[in-house]
């Protein structure tokens, strides 16, 4: 099973986690809301696949290329 | 056996039609012969690894690519031929380029392609001048050049089989004056190191295929002595490098036909060179289709995103859309479409990449696919959401906004028909860089669209920051003041005087591009041939 690390696109903070640990999810559905520029930015999952791990909390400060979930799949 | 080859010989070369051999029969029979050693590149073991190996030859991939039977080689007899004591030819082996015409959709295009199963696609196999030919018949023909690219690159061997060195380059090869004048497309279907990695990245498309074909500087056996980086192949220039991070390769392909589907693709939106027209493909999609979602699928609160690639789907002629460069500078997409069978480029922000912001990524994606479509005199409509260039440290430190300026320079120094459509937003140094200066164009925007300096929400803050601070009840302040500026924000006070000439239902959008397109495609002909541009900083 290979792991993919989803980075987030923007630096800015974690408005809402859409997921959690151990669900399944498909390519392009929403993992994290965040807020960046004054929108609620999506970010997408790359594959499909099984939530390994969060790697950030709703209100955490984000910069670009910083993993916030790991998907297994 | 190419069909091409076989006709002429069917047609005049047969011996048994005429009564006695002919005086060069022999001659006419060793050519013949030769014929049949080209065809057979590196041997049977050579093309079963090949085809082992997911790929294909040289000769598979061209018949793939072109018109059946369209083929005209050049060259086929080069090579090292093997002679008995008496000098009688015995046999050969080709060399490791094939080159020739052919047609696309009855488009003359030249191909040139490696072929791996002869030496492993080694530089002791291959014939410069064959490659270097190849790109200069393709501008005398003034036709598309596809480099199909399968090599491993220099070899150190190659100095005792010359006895001596040579200085890198070909000076009969004019990389930059192709650029100006006919489609250049480079494919990489194998390792593609130095002058393969240039012959595909020196193109205006180039795709690779993912997992079969890499593109470097240099490969890992010279990475690993030379900078002490232990890589594969594919981590150091596979598609995941190129395509999904630096950019230096368009697109990517699942196999090897998908690669050379693109291509045709990518030229059917294309002139065979900048003295001709794109070509019109009537379309069955009618150009008053006015779809109903476009309506509302801009969402009323602006904290939301939207699909733009959906809204371009519900603009141009059904099945018309081809994207390039989709993993690179996502928060831009470029593509071609057509219009009521009009091929245009096509540039839109997209709200789910940072925002749709111009990064310094997708202000280079501007400025090349800008300069392709003014090239080749493509038309190009503007579908604008941009919040402005990207803020923050880590976009600074990137020069983005000299970035940005750069394809801001690049519009404005363009030839070509122009139409902007306002979704969104507008704003800041990007927003300014959205159509050329100084030309008549017309500029069409939707009810959802706002523009300016700086947005109310943000710009109230920095403006108001003292007041803000001092106020009681500072929440209600920013309230209240966004609540104030916001009243000015509607596009219908900017149309009042003038600003915008033309406020649109968003569902009218095809029919008005389809009437621009006519329009356009009108002014083209007086545009064509080279064009002429200015330094950039």
């Amino acid at each position: 099973m290979a792991l993919t690390e989803v980075t987030v696109e923007i630096t800015g903070s974690i408005w809402k986690i859409e997921v959690s640990e151990g669900v399944q999810v498909e390519e392009d559905d929403t993992l994290i809301i965040m807020e960046s520029m004054k929108m609620e930015i999506p970010l997408l999952s790359p594959v499909s696949g099984t939530v390994k791990e969060l790697k950030v909390k709703e209100g955490d400060s984000v910069s670009e290329g910083e993993v916030a979930v790991i998907i297994e799949g | 056996m190419d069909n091409n080859v076989e006709l002429h010989q069917k047609k005049d070369l047969d011996k048994t039609n005429s009564e006695h051999e002919h005086t060069w029969q022999a001659e006419l029979d060793e050519i013949q012969l030769r014929q049949q050693y080209a065809e057979k590149l590196g041997g049977e073991k050579n093309i079963k690894r090949q085809h082992d190996s997911g790929k294909l030859t040289s000769r598979e991939r061209i018949h793939s690519l072109l018109d059946e039977g369209s083929f005209h080689e050049y060259g086929a007899l080069t090579g090292k031929a093997n002679y008995d004591q008496d000098g009688n030819f015995i046999d050969s082996i080709p060399s490791n380029i094939v080159i020739g015409k052919g047609k696309i959709k009855k488009q003359k295009v030249v191909v040139s392609a490696d072929d791996f199963t002869v030496r492993g696609g080694s530089s002791e196999a291959a014939s410069p001048e064959k490659m270097v030919f190849a790109e200069n018949l393709a501008l005398d023909l003034q036709a598309p050049l596809i480099r199909l690219v399968d090599a491993a690159g220099g070899s150190i061997r190659l100095l005792e089989k010359n006895q001596s060195t040579k200085i890198p380059g070909y000076a009969q090869w004019n990389m930059a004056e192709m650029m100006g004048q006919i489609p250049v497309i480079g494919v990489a279907l194998g390792p593609c190191a130095g002058l393969g990695a240039l012959r595909v990245v020196a193109s205006h498309f180039s795709v690779m295929v993912k997992g079969t074909s890499q593109v470097f500087a240099a490969g890992p056996q010279v990475v690993a002595p030379g900078v002490k980086e232990n890589v594969t192949k594919e981590e150091l220039g596979g598609s995941q490098v190129h395509v999904h991070k630096s950019g230096a390769v368009h697109n990517e392909a699942k196999d090897e036909y998908d690669a050379l589907n693109q291509v045709k693709k990518f030229l059917s939106y294309l002139p065979s060179n900048i003295y001709k027209l794109p070509a019109r493909i009537p379309s069955s999609d009618p150009i008053d289709r006015c779809e109903d979602e476009l309506a509302s699928i801009i969402p009323r609160d602006k904290r939301k995103v939207y699909k733009m690639r959906k809204v371009l789907e519900l603009i141009f002629d059904k099945d018309s859309l081809f994207e390039m460069r989709k993993h690179y500078g996502r928060s831009t997409i470029t593509m071609f479409g057509r219009i009521n069978g009009y091929p245009v480029g096509i540039m839109a922000n997209d709200p789910y990449i940072y925002g749709g912001s111009m990064s310094a990524e997708s202000a280079e994606k501007i400025e090349n696919f800008v300069d392709l479509c003014d090239t080749f005199h493509l038309p190009i409509v503007n579908l604008v959401d941009q919040p402005g260039v990207s803020i923050g440290s880590q976009a600074e430190a990137k020069g983005t906004i000299k970035k940005a300026i750069r394809a801001m320079m690049t519009l404005s120094q363009v030839n070509i028909p122009w139409s902007t459509v306002f979704i969104r937003r507008s704003f800041g140094v990007a927003g300014a860089a959205y159509a050329p200066r100084g030309r008549a164009n017309v500029r069409y925007a939707w009810p959802s669209a706002h523009w300016g300096s700086i947005p109310v929400e943000g710009g109230v803050e920095a403006a108001f920051r003292k007041e803000l601070g001092n106020a009681e009840d500072p929440e209600q302040k920013l309230k209240d003041l966004i609540d104030y500026y916001k009243r000015f924000e509607s596009p219908l006070r900017t149309a009042e005087r003038f600003g915008i000439e033309e406020m649109i239902d968003p569902r009218r959008t095809r029919p008005i591009l389809a009437e621009w397109v006519e329009e356009a495609y009108d002014q083209l002909p007086q545009l064509v041939g080279p064009r002429g541009r200015t330094m950039r900083i």
